[in-house]
C-alpha cells in the first residue's frame, strides 16, 4: 500500500547538512498498525512526515498504491493528503477559531461551495463516535487535550482516510486520557484503518502489530 | 461553512486587531471619499466664482470674408452677409442644450456705431443682470445704470467725449444720463458706451437684434468642446467659438484643487494599504501553525493564498462600503461648515458605493498579495517545525 525505500533526508544545521534519515525502508500493507519508536532525535518524526508526504525526501523512493510520490506534483500530494492520509499531532492540531464541528469538516471547507448537510451529519456521527457530539459547537480552547485529540481523530474518520499517521498522540495527555485515545485507535484499526504511530511509550508500542525501532536515522529493528 | 468561514472566524477571534485594521483602512477610505466629494463641490464653486471674470464661449453670426483687389490695389477684406442674431431665439437655443446645467450666464450684446459731435464711438447694448454676472470686476466712480435712460461710459470713451458721471449724453435725439464712468479695465469696455440692450434696439430700430452672445460655461464636469458642439447643433447658422485660453486658465484653478485632493488621497491610500500589508505579513508569521494544519489536510498553496487574500478582501469590502457612507456624511458636514452647500451638494450615488465596495477590496487584496504569497509558499515541513 505504502512503500518507502532507501529514504534519505537531511536538514541544515549550523551551516552544515545533518543526515536525519539514512536509507530507511518501510513497507505498509492495508490494515497494518505500525509503531515507530526510538530515542529523541533518532529521526522517527521525520520518517512519519516523509511517509505522510509532509516532508519530501532527499533520496529514495516513496510509493503509494503504485504511484511514485517522491517526484509527484504538489497537486497530487494535496489530493492524497485531503482524501487518503490523515495526520494527528501531539499539539496544535486544531484551528483555535473554528468550533469542533468546523475543525472536523476542515478538509471539506477548501472551496466556495458550502459543506453539504450530508457531510455535516457524517461529521456529527463521527464526533458521536469519539464521544464529542455534545461539544460540536465549542471552540477547541474549551476542550481538554484528550478531547482535542479525539476531534483530530474524528476528522480522520470523516475523511474516510486510508492511513492515519499519529505523531506521539498521547504525548501531551495524562495516562488515563492517553489510554482512552489508544483504545480508540485500536478500535479503528479493528475496523480496517491503517495506522502508523510514533511513540516513545513502550506500552503503547506493544499495542501495534509491528514495531519499527529507529536509531540515528537507521532502522535497527 | 466554506473557505470564507476560515478568514471570517479568524477575524472574529481577534476582534481588537481586526477592528484596528478595519479602522485604519476605514479612515483612509473616509478621507478619500470625503476629499473627493468636497473637492468636486469646491471645484464647482470655484468655477462658478470664476465665471464672474468673463465668458468662455462666444456665439456670433456666421460671416464670409471677401478679399477685394482692383487695378492692382488691395482694398482690404470685406465681411459679407452679416446678419444680426435674434435675441430670444438665440438665448433660448443656448439654454435648451442638454448640458444646460453647465451654463452659468448667457449675455447677449448689440454693438452699434454713433457719432457724438465729431467723435465716432461704439455703443454696446447689454442685459445688465447677465453682464454683471460675468463682469463682477467692473467698478465705477458713480453707480450702475438703474433704468433705460441711464448709461455707463468706459474710461477712455469718457475722456474722448469729455464727459463725466452725472453729465448727459444725447444719442439720436434721445437724452441719456451717465450714471457712472468705469474705472479702466484694460479691455474693450474702456472705449465704449454701455447701455440697456432693449433701449439700444429701439434706438437703432432693430428690435430683437443682437450682434453676438457671450456664454459663461462651467467646464469641470464636461469638456468645453461638448458644450460648444451642442450649442452649434442648436444654432447651425452661427459661429460658436470657445475661448480656450479662458477655459484653460479657469480649469487650471479647478484642476489644482482636484489634483491636490487626488494627491492627498493617494498618500492616504498608500499608507492605509501599507498598514494592511504589514498587518497581513505579521499574521502570516503568527499563523504558521494554521498553515501547517491546512497543508497537512490537503490545502494547496492556492487555497492558503486565497484564505489570506479573502481576509484582506473582507477588510477592504467593509471599509469600502462603510467608508463611502461615512465619507459622504462627513463631506456633507464639511461643506455645511464651509457654507458651500448652497452652491452644490455632493451626490449620493449607488454606483459610487458599488465602486468603493469593489475597488477597495481589490486594493487591500493587492496590498496583501506579498504576505499571502509568502504564507502560501511555506512548505508543510517548515510550518510543522512550529507545531
Amino acid at each position: 500500500m505504502l512503500s518507502a525505500e532507501h529514504i534519505e533526508k537531511s536538514f541544515p544545521s549550523e551551516g552544515a547538512d545533518v543526515a536525519v534519515l539514512k536509507g530507511v525502508s518501510v513497507h505498509l500493507d492495508e490494515g497494518d498498525y505500525v509503531a515507530i519508536v526510538g530515542r529523541s532525535g533518532s529521526g522517527k518524526t521525520t520518517l512519519l512526515n516523509v511517509l505522510s508526504t509532509l516532508v519530501r525526501p532527499d533520496g529514495g523512493l516513496l510509493t503509494y498504491r503504485g504511484a511514485n510520490l517522491t517526484s509527484a506534483a504538489e497537486k497530487q500530494l494535496n489530493t492524497i493528503r485531503k482524501s487518503d492520509f490523515s495526520v494527528i499531532f501531539q499539539f496544535h492540531h486544531l484551528l483555535p477559531y473554528l468550533n469542533v464541528l468546523e475543525n472536523t469538516l476542515l478538509p471539506f471547507m477548501g472551496s466556495f461551495r458550502p459543506v453539504s448537510t450530508e457531510l455535516e451529519h457524517r461529521a456529527l456521527n463521527c464526533l458521536e463516535r469519539v464521544g464529542l457530539a455534545d461539544k460540536a459547537r465549542r471552540l477547541p480552547g474549551n476542550l481538554s487535550g484528550g478531547e482535542q485529540q479525539r476531534v483530530a481523530i474524528a476528522r480522520a474518520l470523516v475523511k474516510s482516510s486510508k492511513i492515519l499517521f499519529a505523531d506521539e498522540p498521547t504525548g501531551s495527555l495524562d495516562r488515563n486520557t492517553g489510554e482512552q485515545i489508544m483504545g480508540l485507535l485500536a478500535e479503528l484499526h479493528g475496523e480496517g484503518l491503517t495506522i502508523v504511530m510514533v511513540t516513545h511509550e513502550p506500552a503503547y508500542a506493544k499495542l501495534a502489530q509491528r514495531t519499527i525501532e529507529i536509531e540515528d536515522g537507521v532502522i535497527v529493528h | 461553512m466554506n473557505i470564507v468561514t476560515i478568514p471570517l472566524k479568524n477575524m472574529r477571534r481577534k476582534p481588537t486587531k481586526t477592528l484596528l485594521l478595519l479602522l485604519v483602512f476605514l479612515l483612509g477610505v473616509i478621507s478619500i471619499v470625503a476629499l473627493y466629494q468636497v473637492s468636486l463641490v469646491v471645484g464647482h464653486s470655484l468655477e462658478k466664482k470664476l465665471t464672474a471674470f468673463g465668458a468662455n464661449i462666444v456665439v456670433k453670426p456666421s460671416t464670409e470674408t471677401l478679399s477685394v483687389s482692383y487695378g492692382g490695389f488691395h482694398m482690404g477684406d470685406m465681411l459679407l452677409d452679416i446678419k444680426d442674431l435674434r435675441e430670444s431665439e438665440t438665448t433660448t437655443a443656448i439654454r435648451s442644450i442638454e448640458l444646460n446645467d453647465r451654463i452659468s450666464v448667457v449675455a447677449p450684446k448689440l454693438v452699434n456705431m454713433f457719432k457724438v459731435g465729431e467723435v465716432a464711438i461704439a455703443a454696446v447694448g447689454v442685459r445688465w443682470e447677465e453682464e454683471l454676472g460675468i463682469k463682477s470686476y467692473w467698478a465705477t466712480d458713480g453707480a450702475m445704470p438703474e433704468g433705460p435712460e441711464q448709461i455707463l461710459l468706459g474710461a477712455l470713451a469718457a475722456r474722448k467725449l469729455g464727459l463725466e458721471t452725472g453729465d448727459a449724453l444725447t444719442l439720436k435725439d434721445r437724452r441719456f444720463e451717465i450714471s457712472g464712468v468705469l474705472y479702466e479695465t484694460g479691455s474693450d469696455d474702456d472705449s465704449v458706451i454701455l447701455m440697456d440692450l432693449s433701449t439700444l434696439q429701439q434706438l437703432v430700430a432693430q428690435p430683437e437684434a443682437v450682434s453676438f452672445v457671450e456664454v459663461a460655461a462651467l467646464c469641470a464636469g464636461c469638456p468645453i468642446e461638448d458644450i460648444v458642439a451642442q450649442i452649434q447643433t442648436n444654432l447651425p447658422k452661427t459661429s460658436v467659438i470657445a475661448l480656450q485660453h479662458v477655459v484653460n486658465q479657469r480649469m487650471s484653478s479647478v484642476r489644482f484643487v482636484q489634483k491636490l485632493a487626488l494627491s492627498i488621497s493617494l498618500v492616504i491610500l498608500v499608507t492605509a494599504s501599507a498598514m494592511v500589508g504589514l498587518s497581513m505579513l505579521s499574521a502570516v508569521n503568527e499563523r504558521k501553525k494554521d498553515i501547517g494544519i491546512l497543508r497537512s489536510l490537503g490545502y494547496g498553496k492556492t487555497r492558503v493564498f486565497l484564505i489570506f487574500c479573502l481576509e484582506a478582501g473582507i477588510i477592504g469590502l467593509l471599509a469600502g462600503a462603510i467608508g463611502y457612507l461615512a465619507g459622504y456624511g462627513i463631506s456633507l458636514k464639511a461643506l455645511e461648515y464651509l457654507s458651500l452647500t448652497e452652491v452644490a451638494r455632493p451626490l449620493f450615488s449607488v454606483t459610487q458605493l458599488a465602486f468603493c465596495a469593489l475597488v477597495f477590496p481589490l486594493i487591500t487584496v493587492l496590498a496583501a498579495l506579498y504576505p499571502a504569497w509568502k504564507g502560501s509558499s511555506i512548505e508543510p515541513s517548515q510550518a510543522l517545525v512550529s507545531l
